[in-house]
């Protein structure tokens, strides 16, 4: 570790010394724990790890990843890795996203009264508040953009005093505008349609048969494309 | 002109899309065009009457940041339930202080209001700062022949304080319509309630409510109704579809959004209007200028 | 968010690194404008491979005493759950009334699990005919972490074949070409499928941003950003809950089922909450248990999440099934190295694939940024190690510098924070602003390159067991490039499902046997394995010695 000094910390109201400058997950195993519920990627992915915290002297609940956060002299802390948030099953092909499917799913989200908990509760920085609002008017675009950083820790969820489950919100949402606003890339059809009538079966027959000498010298002979970047990019990035 | 903050609210993203379509033609045209805040939130739907129910101002009050953070003063709105909503939260905590206070603090970590937004609805925007001469001079097709029935319903003009017009008389959304060419009829029931969300559960109050609506109207002669509210506008469609009582009358009357008329009249193109304008204009209008 | 909490400790970097920054920073333009150096001949690639790749270290790896692939070679930490006793004791548990009866129980719930399981639906079982079994929870796994991206050949200038040349050679030749050839080929259908079920890739102007990665001679790394393992891996949660999939979570297998005449027939469970065994019978049953990163083969950190303990290598291998290229690990070239917290976390190779470029303490760029993986690795040990041009953190390690700010510098200000968002993010949390300033790394454990031999339509050497993923070896070789994971997963998963489903539809396993675990037991004493490790391991234990061995099972 960083440094040699200990800090004291209190997991669900106990009090254990544990090195500075560690994550709060490393800082529990430090302690003697060892996670079963409760740890996940351990890197930030995975939202396993939803953890609750107040120092002392502070009025507030603070939301963070353990194994993303730093531990800090005085935390009380406990874990929350577990969020019961029914969600509502659907058949993306046959819905109509014409309609606002997202309230009739989830009718909850009318419910909103814009109170921004959820926000302030999630550790990914995303506007969370932001996005059931444009799933109330039915912006599944919207949805998708904001909520994308998405990792479903629940914490929102827990927090909202609507009730509201806005992690599935954002997952249908997101799915929605998926296939009801991106269209197929041709090339990607015509792949496909040039692999479902063989059309690279010979190549590929050769490529299988070819000796070693001959695969070494052909991948040798490998041209790297260029990376050309497009001119004008007038929309970017998973939305 | 520079362009006017705008909040369009839920409905108009939705189901009251042409609502909204119509009036970015009719500002675009007049050169005062919209631009939609990048950021906003559900005004809070209806305005809570309760004294100390400020969790549900809050939804306002974060427009208004928004509306300060897009540099404005002044927020333009088109939904009549919209404006009541924020217009009585924009006036509640610029007359209490303390009131204010608590929803800052609650909001905490963000940014606080300091009051000072003014909330226009449209028609205003239309009468006190663009005029009716003006208005009269972009039109290209004008709407004569038509008699239009300008229904208020409640949030455009009640309570007083908030009111765009008169509470009892109102006349700014019939003068709009006449600056285009239409002729207005008069009616009893222009500020009547259209039977609002007892539509959900009691459909028959709103259905007989709604109906009255149009009878009064159509006994007064009009055509066509226009409307300034999503919920208004549904419920008069509502009892087109399923009248109660001696209705026939009112079977040959249409409901349409007021913008919707204005943008006809403004010289918007067919293809982007709603069947029943298209169906207004062949019927009623003579058809000159336009496209 | 809260930030960074200790002020001068984490708070960005040691004023001692400075120095190494300002030089990096003296050197940017010129190598901007300069471009990147050409990469390595076959022969320089084969010479450092051998100096410094820690795969090279024959003293870290044994060969096996036991088992079906007994005398294969693999490093100490994998070896020694191979030559490890069962937890399941063979005659106490009663096989005669299985908890759950099924057509076909997959084992796992990562990203192959999540396709083999859909996949047996769509080939037509019933979904309650299904059972899904997982350590951790649905989409606890390594496919959510991935971040740079998957590959598919279906650009016009690109074809199966190019993919092809690429993928054998990025594995030194070593790969199942089979297998290779399974990938390549249904690498276009699977972006399909995606696009059918709402995975958003990154598209400018309405067509998909695709780009190079280590080894690729075409740009056809697809991505979410760098979610892009999370971006698939959540869709797929989701589809398999619409579609009605049981699933159980903290239940891993411990051991496998079989018949009597040898093939599989499902699984004992192990509940992690109420500590039951719990016995599932199975016509077919799918391994999709992921790999071994948290063993932490040599002592490196690794990427890997929390349940990757290569537990379903050892229940397979103690049924039978062969295991192929164990011996070989995939060291991440570019692992965090600073801050502590943090260190050996995933820093994407699309840092890389967008134009950062590692550069040693001296702020010179020592070698081409997008080598395969295990050149790009040993280059960077040997500059921290051979040529002593790293940079020493407060803990002791050493890294390079991954020049993260000319990212942007080539793209145009905003790229990094929207095209790698969970980058920005990770060492922002930590006082690091990596458009601003580079960021410090050294090689992680990232992946098993090795695993459970199948064929190409996901069988093993098991009847009635089928692989696919990262638990399965044979696909990438000696050296994995970077998309070709996920891709991976989603061929063989795939394959593993539709397989499963075919073969349950024709099979009924006849009476439940662990016959196979008492014979391995007796194969372990023959060899000599001591009594005192068993496996499989389920969970690393980190807990501090100090605690443990004060620990008392007072409650039992």
């Amino acid at each position: 570790m960083a440094d040699e000094k200990l800090t004291q910390i209190y997991i669900m109201g106990k009090a254990y010394d544990v090195p500075v400058g560690v994550t709060i997950m490393d800082a529990m195993e430090y302690a003697g724990y060892r996670f079963i519920r409760g740890a996940g990627c351990r890197s930030g992915f995975c939202g396993a790890c939803g953890t609750v915290y107040r120092k002392a002297g502070e009025y507030r609940l603070e939301f963070v990843l353990a194994c993303q956060e730093m531990v800090e002299e005085g935390m009380h802390l406990t874990q929350l890795p577990f969020t019961p948030a029914p969600r509502s099953d659907y058949t993306l092909a046959e819905l109509d996203p014409s309609e606002n499917v997202l309230l009739q799913h989830y009718p909850e989200i009318a419910r909103c009264v814009s109170c921004n908990t959820c926000t302030k509760a999630c550790p990914q920085e995303i506007e969370v508040m932001d996005y059931i609002q444009a799933a109330l008017r039915g912006d599944v675009a919207k949805v998708a953009e904001l909520s994308f950083d998405c990792i479903a820790c629940g914490l929102c969820a827990m927090r909202c005093p609507a009730d509201i489950k806005h992690y599935h919100v954002g997952q249908m949402g997101r799915r929605l505008h998926g296939v009801a606003d991106l269209a197929t890339p041709e090339h990607l059809t015509a792949r496909i349609a040039q692999l479902d009538g063989g059309a690279f079966d010979g190549e590929m027959e050769t490529l299988a048969s070819a000796s070693l000498a001959d695969l070494k010298a052909k991948y040798a002979e490998r041209v790297i494309e260029k990376v050309q970047e497009p001119e004008v990019a007038t929309e970017e990035v998973a939305t | 002109m520079t362009k006017l903050a705008y909040f369009p609210g839920c409905s108009l993203k939705d189901n009251a899309k042409r609502f909204e379509d119509a009036a970015f033609f009719v500002m675009e045209t007049l050169g005062a065009p919209l631009e939609e805040l990048e950021t906003w939130n559900c005004c809070g739907t209806v305005y809570s009457l309760a004294d100390d129910d400020l969790m549900h101002h809050i939804a306002s009050v974060r427009n208004f940041i928004r509306t300060k953070e897009a540099g404005s003063e002044e927020l333009v709105t088109l939904c009549a339930m919209c404006y009541n909503t924020l217009a009585r939260v924009a006036g509640r905590v610029e007359a209490h202080a303390d009131e204010l206070e608590k929803i800052n603090a609650f909001m905490d970590r963000e940014e606080d209001y300091e009051g000072g937004i003014r909330i226009r609805h449209i028609l205003q925007v239309l009468r006190d700062t663009i005029g009716w001469e003006a208005l009269s001079e972009t039109v290209v097709r004008p709407l004569d022949n038509l008699k239009i029935a300008a229904y208020y319903g409640c949030t455009l003009v009640r309570p007083q304080e908030t009111g765009i017009d008169d509470m009892e008389r109102p006349v700014v959304m019939a003068d709009a319509l006449a600056a285009v060419g239409a002729e207005p009829v008069t009616f009893p029931f222009e500020a009547e309630c259209c039977g609002t969300y007892q539509i959900v559960d009691e459909p028959h109050l709103a259905l007989e409510q709604s109906n009255r609506i149009l009878r009064s109207a159509r006994l007064a002669g009009a055509d066509v109704v226009v409307t300034a509210c999503p919920l208004c506008q549904h419920n008069l469609e509502q009892a087109l579809i399923a009248p109660v009582g001696e209705s026939e009358e009112i079977k040959s009357i249409q409901v349409v959004y007021f913008t919707e008329l204005l943008a006809a009249a403004l010289g918007a193109d067919e293809a982007t209007m709603s069947p029943v304008v298209r169906e207004i204009l062949s019927t009623s209008v003579t058809a000159e200028g336009g496209a | 968010m809260t930030g960074p909490q200790f002020a001068g400790l984490q708070d960005g970097y040691p004023d001692y690194m400075r120095a190494s920054i300002e030089k990096v920073e003296a050197t940017r333009a010129r190598r901007l404008k300069e471009g990147t150096l050409a990469p390595m001949s076959a022969e320089a690639r084969a010479e450092l491979l051998e100096a410094w790749h820690p795969d090279y270290k024959v003293d870290r790896k044994r060969d096996l005493s036991v088992g079906p692939s007994k005398g294969a070679r693999m490093p100490h930490e994998v070896a020694d759950l191979f030559e490890a006793y069962p937890t399941v004791d063979p005659d106490s548990i009663d096989l005669s009334k299985p908890d759950f009866d099924v057509s076909v129980l997959i084992l796992g719930g990562g990203g192959a699990a999540s396709v083999a399981a859909l996949h047996a639906v769509y080939e037509g079982i019933s979904p309650d005919d299904i059972l899904m079994v997982t350590k951790l929870r649905h989409g606890d796994c390594n496919s959510v972490m991935a971040q740079g991206g998957i590959q598919a050949a279906d650009r016009e200038n690109d074809s199966p074949a190019i993919h092809y040349l690429d993928v054998l050679g990025g594995g030194h030749y070593t790969n199942k070409p089979e297998l290779v050839r399974a990938l390549v080929e249904d690498g276009p259908r699977m972006i399909e499928w995606h696009e059918k079920l709402g995975v958003l890739y990154d598209r400018v102007n309405g067509d998909y941003l695709e780009a190079h990665g280590g080894g690729t001679s075409r740009m056809r790394m697809h991505s979410a950003k760098d979610y892009t393992g999370l971006e698939i891996m959540r869709v797929l949660k989701d589809e398999v809950l619409n579609v009605g999939i049981p699933t159980i979570e903290f239940a891993p297998a411990i051991d496998l089922l079989l018949d009597e005449a040898g093939q599989a027939a499902g699984a004992v469970l192990f509940n992690l909450e109420t500590e039951e065994q719990v016995v599932v019978r199975a016509r077919a049953t799918v391994l999709a248990t992921g790999g071994f990163g948290r063993l932490h083969i040599q002592g490196f950190p690794t990427t890997n999440h929390y349940g990757a303990t290569a537990d379903g290598l050892v229940m397979a291998y103690r049924a039978g099934a062969g295991v192929i290229d164990m011996d070989s690990v995939q060291y991440h070239p570019t692992g965090v190295a600073y801050p502590a917290a943090i260190l050996g976390q995933l820093a994407t190779e699309k840092l890389r694939n967008q134009g950062a470029e590692p550069v040693d303490s001296e702020g010179e760029s020592f070698v081409y940024p997008l080598e395969p993986r295990d050149v790009e690795s040993a280059a960077i040990i040997r500059q921290c190690y051979g040529e002593e041009k790293g940079i020493e953190t407060p803990s002791g390690i050493r890294g390079v510098w991954l020049d993260t700010p000319m990212i942007d510098e080539i793209h145009g200000p905003g790229t990094l924070k929207s095209r790698l968002a969970a980058m920005w993010m990770m060492w922002h949390r930590h006082g690091i602003d990596i458009t601003v300033d580079p960021a410090l790394v050294f090689p992680t454990l990232h992946y098993q390159n090795g695993g459970v031999e199948i064929d190409a339509e996901g069988a093993t050497s098991i009847p009635g067991l089928f692989a696919g993923g990262e638990v399965a070896g044979g696909v990438h070789g000696k050296n994995r490039l970077m998309g070709n994971s996920l891709l991976d997963y989603n061929v063989f998963g795939r394959r593993a499902g539709i397989s499963a489903a075919r073969w349950a539809k024709a099979n009924e396993p006849k009476g439940l046997s662990l016959k196979h675990v008492k014979t391995y037991v007796e194969e372990l004493k023959s060899a000599g394995v001591g009594e005192d490790r068993t496996a499989p391991m389920i969970l690393p234990d980190y807990r501090r010695e100090a605690v443990t061995e004060r620990r008392l099972d007072a409650l039992h």
